[in-house]
């Protein structure tokens, strides 16, 4: 038995709970606008297709990621004109992007002559430090043996916090998602806000995905579904963020934990690889549903952050 | 005075034409869009969707095929169409079918061979809609209850639904796993008496029931008393509480039958063209196609049955495409452009867009001159 298996979980945690962080804060500020996003699975696949092939054709990882989170902010235009401008339902609209983004992905990664299917990517994003801090116990891999993505997740919800309640332009956005009426009567543009903040949602979606097939740690291919159900457990984790961004880091790890406990219990042999690891696989979902109903049932929802605006379309006073 | 180039304004009641108008439009701008991408990737739109009409009713076996996939597209479309009327948003149904499957399979399996069919058939039917019910009463009961949103616990029932068919199949050996076939897990097949008898070609008497469910719901929602209450709660909850209406009861009472009608999809399918818990053949995203149905029939459970019939043509026409090297995936990305435009077209229903009237402007701008 391997003596330091928490330590590989929790590093391998927080690898699969990077992309969970892009993606949970992404779509945090755009519910923060009152915009409720279920296009996010979509979204990601979308922005890890785009991300891909631009690796693949240029070998260039930044660029890759570059492209991924143009895609992903120029995708998600569909579901901010469907839901402010149209005003039509939230819910079926982001279902829709979900619908058109997981076929637009799987469409482009078999069409042509030279399908990128089955193809390892051209560059990866590899552990930044090797030998030195990274080879020292506990910390180095849990603090030290990331790539720089892990470390940017970090930075992004830190600055998306700090963004959301110390600025100005956070306060409008979180006066747009709690009360548009008022706001516009403050001299708010709802509409623009709301765009705005679905798209750089679609953008940190577009990381999400992109992180998914160009990690050295997980599986840089491309495959047909290489994000699993990322998008839809981003969805929840926002309610397990109580809709703060720096949150979204503890809420993604603790995800990336239960995601991977099969596979670390396998190698801790009997009796613990005897559990079944399908049933195993189905530990985010079940902590997804009870800490919905424990912590944001009814008005505990409020309490904990949730906008009062999310999902209610806008109606500018009829003129 | 800022001349506006349009003026959007709330429409009353929109014309039958436009009811029919705006689905046929949604089904062909989503072709415009798969064309465009079609012709980035160097294939000929035309010919692709030549081969898609053929592979979906060229003939009459490939419309017995397109009819089968129609029976499970009726319910889920119906499961939908149900809940989102009453603003309930069960969008579990890839789950409640998975379960309704489960449900019908075991009982089928339990039943054995000793039961007539007059009987066993039946209680397999029942046995599903009891199935999807129960898996959607895990989130309609919080909703209804404590006020927990259905959207996420639906859909993270999805997926647990999905990983305990893998865990009965792959994951163990229970009695819904083929024991004749330890190397390749596959469902244990249903004894003949429980199956749904064929009648032309593959196609089964599953797709006459799912189509007189559809009459049912029809009548239930549209000519009943209890209908019209629920239609109340659909368009206002404060005007159905001050009608004295039990609000509650209506929302736990709707999601349970859209969990229900699910629940049968998977249950005519397991018991029509299956005959196993098989997950590759049940896997094919028949609850997330039923909220497409629902959408572009425009939640009319009468307009579903065509519209189920389109959908299941397009699902099968996705391997006629992979035997040809065009990604099945055409299929999804059309679909999603078709769910896209459909939600679009609700906004055009409920408005109506005009230019500015010229006519009376000038005239009250020339009256404004003369005085």
């Amino acid at each position: 038995m391997n003596e330091t298996w928490p330590i590989e979980l929790l590093a391998a945690a927080m690898v699969l709970g990077t992309p969970l962080i892009f993606a949970t804060v992404g779509e945090i500020i755009a519910e923060r606008s009152g915009i409720l996003n279920l296009g996010v699975q979509g979204t990601m696949l979308v922005g890890a297709v785009s991300a891909f092939w631009a690796t693949f054709n240029t070998g260039n990882l930044m660029l890759g990621l570059l492209t991924g989170i143009i895609a992903g902010a120029l995708i998600s235009v569909i579901h901010a004109f469907l839901s402010v401008s149209l005003r039509v339902s939230q819910i079926v609209s982001g279902l829709a992007l979900t619908l058109f983004g997981t076929g637009l992905a799987s469409f482009l990664g078999r069409a042509g002559d030279n399908p990128l299917v089955g193809n390892p990517s051209a560059a990866v994003f590899k552990p930044i430090l090797e030998g030195g801090l990274a080879d020292l116990p506990v910390v180095g891999p849990l603090l030290f043996g990331h790539d720089i993505i892990v470390y940017m997740a970090w930075v992004v919800a830190g600055a998306a916090s700090y963004y959301m309640f110390r600025t100005k332009a956070g306060l409008s956005l979180r006066a747009v998602g709690e009360d548009p009426a008022s706001a516009e009567a403050a001299g708010v543009n709802v509409s623009r806000i709301r765009y705005v903040h679905v798209m750089i949602g679609g953008a940190l979606s577009g990381v999400g995905g992109a992180y998914f097939v160009l990690s050295v740690r997980l599986v840089p291919t491309w495959q047909d579904s290489p994000i699993g159900a990322a998008g839809w457990i981003a969805i929840a984790l926002v309610i397990l963020a109580s809709w703060r961004p720096w949150r979204a880091i503890f809420a993604a790890y603790l995800f990336g934990a239960a995601a991977r406990l099969g596979l670390t219990l396998q190698t801790l042999g009997e009796p613990w690889s005897n559990v079944p690891s399908t049933l195993l696989a189905t530990l985010p979902f079940v902590l997804a549903i009870i800490a919905m109903i424990v912590f944001a049932s009814g008005e505990r929802a409020r309490h904990l952050g949730a906008p009062a605006a999310l999902g209610i379309p806008y109606f500018r006073e009829q003129r | 005075m800022t001349q506006r180039r349009f003026i959007v304004e709330p429409r009353g009641l929109a014309s039958a034409q436009l009811n029919i108008a705006v689905p046929v439009f949604s089904v062909l701008a989503a072709l415009v869009v798969g064309a465009v991408f079609l012709a980035i990737t160097g294939e000929n739109p035309l010919e692709v969707y030549g081969k898609m009409v053929d592979a979906a009713v060229g003939s009459s076996r490939a419309i017995s095929e397109t009819l089968i996939t129609t029976t499970p597209l009726i319910l889920t479309g119906l499961a939908a169409a149900v809940a989102f009327k009453m603003l309930v948003w069960n969008i579990g149904g890839e789950g409640q079918f998975l379960f309704g499957a489960i449900f019908a399979s075991g009982v089928a399996i339990w039943l054995g061979d000793s039961v007539p069919s007059a009987l066993a058939i039946p209680v397999v039917i029942i046995a599903s809609a009891i199935g999807g019910a129960a898996w959607a009463s895990i989130a309609a009961i919080p909703r209804v209850y404590l006020g927990t949103n259905e959207i996420i616990t639906t859909l993270m029932l999805n997926f647990i639904a999905l990983n305990i068919m893998n865990y009965l199949i792959f994951g163990s050996n229970s009695p819904w796993r083929d024991p004749d076939s330890p190397q390749f897990p596959q469902g244990r097949p249903m004894p003949d008496s429980t199956r749904i008898p064929e009648f032309w070609n593959r196609l089964d008497y599953g797709i006459l029931i799912a189509i007189a469910i559809a009459l049912i719901v029809y009548f239930l929602i549209y000519k009943t008393r209890w209908g019209f209450e629920l239609r109340v709660v659909g368009d206002s909850a404060n005007t159905a509480r001050y009608a004295g209406i039990g609000v509650s009861k209506k929302i736990l009472a709707v999601f349970l039958l859209s969990g229900a009608l699910a629940g049968l999809a998977g249950g005519l399918f397991i018991a029509g063209p299956v005959g196993g818990l098989d997950p590759r053949s049940l896997v094919l995203g028949f609850g997330f196609t039923g909220i497409i149905v629902a959408a572009l029939a425009r939640l009319n459970p009468i307009a579903i049955i065509p519209v189920a019939f389109l959908m299941g043509g397009l699902i099968n026409a996705g391997p006629a495409l992979q035997s040809i090297g065009i990604p099945s995936a055409t299929v999804t990305m059309l679909q999603g452009a078709i769910l896209i435009f459909a939600v679009a077209g609700e906004f055009f229903i409920a408005n109506r867009i005009r230019r500015p009237d010229r006519k009376t402007e000038d005239a009250s701008e020339k009256a404004g001159a003369a005085v």
